[in-house]
């Protein structure tokens, strides 16, 4: 089969995936709406505030387009990850960055709060400070002539990862009770439907993020061959791996400021992906973005209504898919290390 | 203390406030701007008819005053009365299910800084549905609760009898324990971590009417944390262990057992209260303020 034969069918299996959690995500739901009511609502034959078009519009759509855009936007920060440091199992989550990010947000949630976009854009900026010093310190601990060996970036990730959730501590540690529940639940990751102007925000620095990322796919690939040899194709390494590291971790920060830390998306779609696709960046950063709205998606839709009318946190259902696979990775691909 | 004066003068004073506060309100029948208490301007567009309560306290308010057949959804930790159970749970406080409270159609959400996260109230507001914050970190506050919870059930009528009851037990309280000596007292609200009621609490205010004096009382916030150490610095003469359900408190007892130096240990004046009942602001804190006041002072309650 031609590279170009695969790339269409998996496009076209994300695409009837996508389009199958979209619709179980419009249709299932704690207020037990009737197909048709959804169907009704859709078509604009729904009655002004009623209580379906409020369901349907304000609550179910705009979590929909949440969920989509934080799971492509992290899916799509684990594919730069992993071209950046030639590591398959680096993700924002497994190398600290996540943290870095959760400690700038709660710093930023502590120290003024409110729902406006200029809160947006304080959550984000914080969070991308952490997001940028977890990730410069661990590339720094991590940095070997060698490159970045499978144990030492874990072993980093995990380090600077503790170092944040200690600093995250000391300020749970430190809250008034009252604002403990809240924080705690933040920092399990949960999509909720955001305000229409503070989604169009979410939407702009995801798609700056990816843009970052797919517009030097060409290069990565080039990287993936090693860094002399990049250098020696024209490429210039350290530019494209700065530029890389920058929107994976804008990526990261954007998703953290708006649903807390959800983590091993960007593991485990970038690698099912790889097996289908290969691992042309050119293509596996689109299909990434793709595949990470169906993962989180599906998540979130089982996170809603697994025991509804309660609610589970998706970074529950992320982790508890994503720890079994990390482990399976690490025992059957990469037991005596990489390559 | 909270405030100067002796507690029967501070509760006149709340008397004559809070009566102030119901001459102050609204009468229904129009479009309403209310504030709410935490100084957030609410406006509602009538008397609410169809009213949710994410808060436990204000639930338990709202069926002292028979104002429930406006109560159309509840928190799963709105436990009492009874009753309140068979009200339809929109979930837990500080994630409650948007889309529950959206079929409930309310046309009003009362909610709390105190368990409630503002994201919920935004996300609620955004539905076009007013959200009213009501708070209470002492008794003048939580009669208040009780006037505007009163007027916005439409059960004004039955504020003044509950308040008048309310102060009655409080005062025969106060007046029974007046002219003892008031013991150093430590209020355990949670053991591991050691969380006490500081400055801003109502359990704080509730120790000085019931005859102690809490060794907490100067701490800052309402709930913090505080280190052992300190509480064992300042030799309580009385442990108070809150009682979370199931015999909680005096199940922590051996714990400070170990801790010989205090004078509460040592006289063996360790009591456990019940703090569903106290860490609440509903009616029944004044049944908490008894229990109190006997943990302090069984001498006067013999």
């Amino acid at each position: 089969m031609t590279a170009e034969a695969r790339l269409a069918r998996v496009l076209i299996a994300l695409g009837l995936g996508l389009t199958a959690v979209v619709a179980a995500a419009l249709f299932v739901g704690s207020a037990g709406l009737t197909p048709g009511a959804v169907i009704e609502v859709l078509a604009g034959r729904a009655t002004a505030d009623s209580t379906e078009r409020v369901v349907v519009l304000s609550l179910r759509l705009p979590r929909i387009a949440v969920a989509a855009i934080a799971g492509g936007a992290l899916a799509v920060a684990g594919v730069g990850f992993q071209a950046l440091t030639r590591n398959p199992l680096a993700e924002p989550s497994v190398i600290g960055v996540s943290s870095g990010a959760a400690f700038g947000v709660v710093v930023a949630q502590l120290t003024g709060g409110g729902a406006g976009l200029g809160d947006t854009f304080r959550l984000v900026a914080f969070g991308l400070a952490g997001a940028l010093v977890a990730g410069i310190t661990v590339y720094l601990v991590a940095t070997t002539q060698a490159g970045f060996p499978v144990p030492t970036l874990l072993l980093s990730g995990v380090i600077v990862g503790v170092f944040f959730s200690a600093a995250i501590t000391v300020i749970t540690s430190l809250v008034d009770i009252n604002r403990l529940g809240g924080i705690i639940h933040w920092l399990l990751g949960n999509i909720g439907p955001v305000a229409p102007a503070s989604l169009l925000v979410f939407a702009v620095l995801a798609a700056i993020g990816v843009l970052l990322i797919l517009l030097r796919a060409r290069e990565l690939n080039v990287l993936a061959l090693g860094e002399e040899s990049a250098v020696q194709l024209g490429v210039d390494a350290e530019r494209l791996k700065r530029q890389i590291f920058f929107g994976a971790a804008l990526l990261t920060a954007a998703v953290v400021a708006f649903t807390g830390p959800i983590g091993f998306v960007g593991l485990i779609v970038p690698h099912v992906l790889r097996m289908l696709l290969g691992s042309d960046n050119r293509f596996l950063v689109p299909a990434a973005f793709v595949g990470g709205a169906i993962f989180l998606l599906g998540a979130d839709t089982l996170a809603r209504n697994i025991v509804a009318p309660a609610e589970l946190s998706v970074g529950v259902i992320t982790s508890f898919c994503g720890a079994p696979f990390f482990v399976y990775l690490l025992r059957t691909r990469y037991r005596g290390g990489l390559p | 203390m909270l405030a100067a004066g002796p507690p029967r003068a501070r509760l006149g004073a709340c008397v004559v406030f809070f009566a102030l506060l119901v001459a102050a309100l609204p009468r229904p029948g129009l479009a309403l701007t209310l504030t709410d208490m935490t100084g957030r301007v609410v406006t509602l567009a009538a008397p609410p008819q169809r009213i949710i309560s994410l808060v436990p306290s204000a639930t338990e308010i709202i069926f002292a005053l028979g104002g429930e057949e406006r109560l159309v959804g509840v928190t799963d930790f709105c436990d009492f009365p009874p009753a309140a159970r068979q009200k339809r749970s929109v979930g837990g406080m500080i994630a409650p299910n948007l889309e529950v409270i959206t079929t409930l159609t309310p046309d009003l959400v009362i909610g709390t800084r105190e368990g409630n996260r503002y994201e919920t109230f935004d996300q609620i507001r955004r539905l076009g549905i007013p959200v009213y914050l009501v708070h209470a970190g002492n008794v003048g506050e939580m009669l208040d609760a009780v006037g505007r919870l009163g007027h916005l059930t439409g059960r004004a009528d039955a504020v003044a009898p509950l308040a008048a009851r309310l102060s009655q037990r409080i005062h025969a309280v106060s007046t029974a324990v007046k002219s003892l000596r008031r013991p150093r007292v430590l209020y355990v609200l949670w053991p591991d971590p050691l969380i006490v009621p500081a400055r801003a609490s109502l359990i704080t205010e509730l120790i000085g009417l019931a005859g102690g004096d809490s060794i907490t009382s100067a701490q800052s916030g309402d709930y913090p944390r505080f280190s052992i150490e300190a509480a064992v610095a300042r030799a309580p003469e009385v442990i108070i262990l809150a009682d979370h359900g199931s015999g909680t408190g005096m199940q922590q007892r051996h714990q400070w057992d170990r801790l010989k130096s205090l004078p509460a240990v040592r006289t063996g004046r360790l009591h456990s209260v019940d703090g569903g009942i106290l860490h609440r602001y509903g009616p029944r804190v004044v049944d908490g303020l008894d229990q109190l006041a006997r943990a302090i002072h069984p001498e006067a309650f013999r």
